[in-house]
């Protein structure tokens, strides 16, 4: 019964609002007995409550299932001001402001100065940041989602709204820009307004559903506003997509490169269907440099498929953009199972690109995890259906996202250097690699939440945390948290690992830790435990106790602590286990690589 | 439209909203003898009948609605026009 409506839900077309809403409220009656995964808080300053019916629907089909407390009316102040108010004493984790532009206590008046209007947007941004710094205050774990402001939908000026500073219009924009200058990590700024502008401000607001029962926006859009606000929730719970598979032949360029050659394909700026295959490639471009994966899989021979990257002139991308290059004859759904495990990727954590109608399903009915784009008929489309699908979002963006892309080609020029070698400790020698052990601080905050929460394979404990939450343990002096960073000849990784310490009386516990699944089988690992010993006996621990919590994708770890030397000490019939290992033992243990400490790292 | 026919299709959209296929409209119907009839759900029945209908209430029309007699003349109302 739940299945069937969340698969229903999952179906409808976002502009189907009536079967939205209908599905939803079916949902809602029937979901009250479940456990939580999160609990929500949502305060707004107009009417919410459809807001929180359909988002829980929407949360509930993607496997999340929110306990949601409903703001009172005007609840983003009332709530948030009153200390003792049941939003605070309900403890939430995650929270949705969702503020109005007719909240804005102050315009500025025609002819206002330019000094003045910023002044008073500046203030404006500092009356919406003291909430936030309130909430961050009394519930320091619970990371917030900010709509942003929506400019109004009148203009006394007219055109000239476009010509001042001090318009309503541009007021509103510098109100947003300044909410971006001021953001802080445990804020995720929602771009509502980008939303509405996309439908059209003059569709998103509907002035009767306000006057008649205070809706911020036409609820025709709730199901746009909802699923924006979805997908926010699953990047933060680590849930969201890393990897784009594409074909090749009607999708990336016209025609089939088998028989009419790499020269023959349509893929050409003087014509406007090949135009379009180029814009389509320039936008997979600009998906890798934010740190997108890209894999190819394709139905044709590896040598024709090849071809064009190499030798056709119009080409975007080139074979070094492709982390993982699958051609041949196979059912794509195998394929693509191969390049999760060739990337060391989950399967949820694909996206899927192709003009085959039959592929797309086959994929649907097989790898249900896997993020199926429709693609349109005309590939004019193309780059705005996948622009749109908005598949990529995640929390923050860091320098080893940007990286990426170099990291997966490096790891081919390791691959080639691995060759020269009959001895794989050798290989590993011949690495150079180097590597650090440093305390998390404000500038690593953002990769070490972002690691910790994306990691799923080698992740002992798979604990998520927020920026919030991991900085209120930067202050805990009975919390150590580590990033582990590396580099090697041939490319520098950054930070790839992360460790949560916990001290209390003689022991050290190892609370959190994982590793990017890029340095695998590199004595990382053994580096690590090392500096984890040398941390625990400045502290004076007499031992250190290891946790291991199984998830369906982190076998790879079980019995990591067990091959170090560890004993266990507890188990569970569910798997969880607790490792042991005493000081008189710390000798004995395996920490054995070839790493060598690096001071560069440390200087940063 | 035939208001017999009208008030029929409305019916389904009472069955659809309030996920309830006991319901039996009458004229004098009003909030009081559903019991999920609450604002948020006359909000949902408006707008499914916009939709269903092809049709835009005005606020003072959806303002005075008090009972399905009324909501039915509304809609023939609008239908003719």
């Amino acid at each position: 019964m739940h299945s069937d409506l969340y698969t229903r839900l999952k179906k409808t077309s976002l502009d189907d609002y009536i079967s939205i809403l209908n599905i939803a409220s079916k949902i809602e009656k029937i979901e009250n007995n479940r456990e939580s995964d999160i609990k929500f808080a949502i305060l707004g300053s107009t009417s919410i409550q459809m807001i929180v019916m359909v988002l829980k629907a929407l949360l509930a089909c993607n496997d999340i299932h929110a306990d949601i407390y409903e703001g009172e009316y005007n609840g983003l102040l009332s709530d948030t001001y009153d200390i003792s108010s049941k939003f605070y004493a309900f403890a939430p984790e995650i929270i949705l402001l969702i503020p109005d532009h007719r909240d804005i206590p102050k315009w500025p008046v025609y002819l206002e100065s330019t000094e003045d209007v910023l002044d008073k947007a500046h203030n404006v941004a500092d009356y919406f940041m003291d909430i936030l710094y309130l909430i961050h205050e009394h519930l320091p774990n619970a990371h917030i989602l900010f709509s942003n402001i929506i400019g109004p939908d009148s203009f006394p000026l007219g055109n000239l709204e476009a010509n001042y500073i001090f318009s309503r219009e541009s007021y509103c924009s510098i109100i947003n820009l300044e909410l971006i200058k001021k953001r802080p990590p445990y804020v995720t700024i929602l771009d509502t307004n980008r939303l509405a502008s996309d439908i059209g401000k003059i569709e998103w607001f509907d002035d009767s559903a306000y006057f008649l029962s205070k809706q911020g926006f036409s609820l025709k859009y709730i199901g746009y506003f909802c699923a924006m606000v979805t997908r926010q929730v699953i990047a933060l719970k680590g849930m969201g997509k890393k990897c784009l598979v594409f074909d090749l032949d009607n999708t990336i360029w016209g025609g089939a490169v088998g028989d009419v050659g790499y020269e023959g394909i349509l893929l050409d700026p003087n014509d406007p269907e090949g135009e379009a295959y180029i814009a389509f490639q320039e936008y997979i471009l600009m998906l890798k440099q934010r740190g997108v994966i890209l894999a190819v899989c394709s139905k044709n021979d590896e040598k024709n498929a090849k071809e064009p990257f190499i030798k056709n002139r119009f080409m975007c991308l080139r074979l070094d953009d492709i982390s993982c290059f699958v051609a041949n004859w196979d059912d794509k759904v195998s394929n693509i199972r191969k390049i999760a495990d060739h990337l060391n990727i989950g399967i949820d954590s694909m996206v899927f690109f192709d003009d085959n109608a039959t592929e797309r399903e086959l994929v649907r009915k097989f790898i249900p995890e896997v993020e199926v784009i429709e693609v349109p008929e005309d590939p004019a489309l193309y780059r705005r259906t996948l622009d749109t699908a908005n598949a990529f979002d995640q929390i923050t963006l860091t320098k080893e996202d940007i990286d990426r892309f170099k990291t997966y080609r490096d790891e081919r020029m390791r691959k080639d250097f691995s060759l020269g070698f009959d001895d794989y400790n050798e290989y590993l020698q011949g690495l150079e690699m180097r590597a650090s052990f440093s305390y998390v601080n404000d500038k690593s905050l953002g990769r070490f939440c972002q690691l910790l929460n994306k990691s799923n394979q080698f992740n002992l404990m798979t604990h998520r945390y927020s920026e919030a939450q991991a900085g209120s343990m930067l202050d805990d002096t009975e919390y150590g948290l580590y990033t582990v960073s590396m580099r090697d000849r041939f490319s520098d990784y950054g930070i790839i690992a992360c460790i949560i310490l916990y001290f209390e009386k003689d022991t050290c516990y190892i609370t959190d830790w994982c590793m990017s699944c890029r340095v695998l089988k590199k004595g990382v690992e053994y580096y690590t435990l090392k500096k984890i010993i040398e941390v625990a006996d400045k502290r004076g621990s007499k031992h250190i106790i290891g946790r291991y919590t199984p998830t369906k994708k982190n076998d790879m770890v079980r019995t990591l602590y067990l091959d170090f030397g560890f004993n266990v000490s507890f188990s569970t019939q569910e798997g969880f286990c607790e490792y042991i290992l005493d000081y008189d033992d710390y000798s004995h243990v395996f920490t054995e690589n070839h790493i060598e400490e690096d001071a560069y790292f440390e200087e940063r | 439209m035939k208001r017999d026919k009208l008030k029929q299709e409305l019916q389904k959209i009472y069955y659809e909203v309030f996920d309830d296929t006991s319901i039996v409209l009458f004229n004098e119907m009003t909030a009081d003898d559903i019991e999920a009839w609450d604002s948020l759900t006359h909000l949902r029945l408006i707008m499914q009948i916009e939709q269903y209908f092809n049709i835009k209430f005005t606020t003072a029309q959806i303002k005075r609605t008090k009972n399905v007699g009324m909501l039915i003349d509304m809609i023939e109302q609008k239908i003719v026009k």
